[in-house]
């Protein structure tokens, strides 16, 4: 086990950093690059502190949509078993197969799917107006 | 061979000499414009038998999008804009001789005014009347869109109306090695909710806040014609509407300047086409389905190691947001 503190303490520590003093030096051509920058460690900070219960969760509700046995499995393997869901979603949305009474079932679904990918991107688009 | 270079200014004053067939032409200035990931512009000023002329040298930037048109294409389409009185720069002189600067460029006037999307929608000075600009370029729009196929001298352009726009992106997405089931959503939607028929127009297909350009409050000429094409004109009035063009003013759907009341009765009074509110939610669906191919095409250029870029890289960031939008546009019940 690595010395602490963890990833995600620390990116969170240097992001502080970043922002507290060295943005408000940064002359104005490079303003818009350290503000990316800060944005980035942002996002990858919140990715980390999530950790993969949003995959579980995409996973288990991939599962009900397309009848499949809702127990996620660990690791890698849980990545990769929502990719393949997620490209059976998308040819079987292509298809047809979601027009009719699955219709509401699919939207929800979505909804939820891209609220958690903004809670991590972009938590201020959650936020309605 | 750069535009930075003297030997390469030499012989660019030699050809602006030749096209312009003046005695003597002298660079006086040539400096890189901001913006413009795809093509660079250059601000150029010649003095033309004493005479001072600003101008614009547009040329290839290394990194090109698939989908634009080449220079000399745009060339050509700036020629017909022009002179169908839609404000526009005026294009002056194509050079398709690679010796002279390395690239194929051409020359147009350069227009005065402000096109940066976040001061135009922040800052009243710039625009004190929104309405009155939203109307402009509802008049500018309907101008362009009375160009109409079979055009001579545009025989190059596709055609993307809904369908095309529709089997397109899914050959776009059918690239990718990761799965889009909110864009497919989207596409599915669009395919459902296709018009039934469609006029065929020449359309922009960037015509939005951030690609005119505004001086004294007013409309002074629409820029980057390169994604140009035949197709719906409500694809252009949708794209004008759509969340990502709005820039500080949110709450103002036409580009951050102005309310649909503004833009679009002028819009049907000038084009004699009418627009209702399912045309509007069509095409703005539309606009999202096609923004978020273009977020994905520009992070596939990170990804992919062809252009490793922080700003590329955060643009896959963007696609939740753009899934909700089409999410919210199209999940009525």
């Amino acid at each position: 086990m690595n010395d602490r503190p963890d990833a995600c303490d620390l990116l969170e520590i240097a992001r502080h950093a970043f922002t507290a003093e060295i943005l408000p030096a940064v002359p104005e051509p490079l303003r818009y690059t350290a503000l990316m920058v800060a944005n980035a460690m942002a996002i990858a900070q919140r990715e980390l502190a999530a950790g993969d219960s949003p995959l579980r969760e995409e996973y288990r509700r991939l599962a009900g949509l397309l009848s499949q046995n809702p127990a996620a499995p660990d690791g890698s393997a849980l990545r990769d078993g929502v990719e393949s869901y997620n490209r059976r979603l998308a040819n079987e949305i292509r298809a047809g197969r979601f027009d009719g009474e699955k219709r509401a079932a699919v939207l929800e679904h979505l909804r939820r799917t891209t609220e958690e990918k903004l809670a991590i991107s972009n938590p201020k688009a959650l936020v309605p107006g | 061979m750069t535009l930075d270079e003297d030997s390469t200014r030499r012989r660019l004053a030699g050809f602006v000499a030749r096209a312009s067939s003046a005695r003597d032409a002298v660079i006086v200035t040539l400096e890189r414009m901001s913006g413009g990931a795809v093509q660079e512009n250059w601000a150029l000023d010649v003095e033309l038998d004493g005479k001072l002329r600003h101008w614009v040298l547009r040329t290839d930037a290394t990194a090109t999008v698939r989908e634009s048109l080449t220079r000399a294409q745009e060339f050509a389409v700036l020629k017909v804009a022009h002179a169908a009185k839609v404000l526009s720069p005026e294009p002056l002189f194509l050079c398709d001789d690679p010796a002279v600067t390395g690239q194929l460029f051409f020359i147009m006037e350069r227009l005065p005014g402000v096109a940066a999307g976040h001061r135009i929608t922040r800052d009243a000075k710039l625009v004190p009347d929104g309405a009155r600009l939203a109307r402009e370029l509802a008049a500018n729009l309907a101008r362009l869109h009375r160009i109409t196929p079979a055009h001579a001298g545009l025989e190059f352009l596709p055609t993307m109306r809904a369908r095309d726009c529709i089997a397109h992106y899914r050959g776009y997405l059918d690239t990718l090695s990761h799965p889009y089931p909110a864009l497919e959503w989207g596409l599915r939607w669009c395919e459902l909710n296709a018009p039934q028929r469609e006029d065929t127009t020449f359309i922009h297909r960037d015509y939005r806040t951030g690609n005119y350009l505004v001086d004294e409050g007013r409309l002074a000429g629409v820029l980057d014609w390169e994604f140009s094409a035949f197709g719906n004109p409500l694809e252009d009035i949708g794209w004008m509407c759509a969340r990502c063009w709005r820039f500080a003013r949110p709450d103002l759907t036409v580009g951050g300047i102005a309310g649909v009341e503004d833009f679009v009765p002028e819009y049907e009074q000038m084009s004699g086409r009418r627009i209702t509110p399912g045309d509007l939610q069509y095409w703005q669906v539309m606009a999202h389905l096609r923004w978020a191919i273009i977020a994905l095409q520009q992070l596939e250029r990170h990804l992919s190691g062809t252009q490793r870029s922080l700003e590329l890289a955060l643009t896959g960031h963007l696609v939740g947001q753009i899934e909700l939008e089409i999410l919210n546009l199209t999940g009525a019940p």
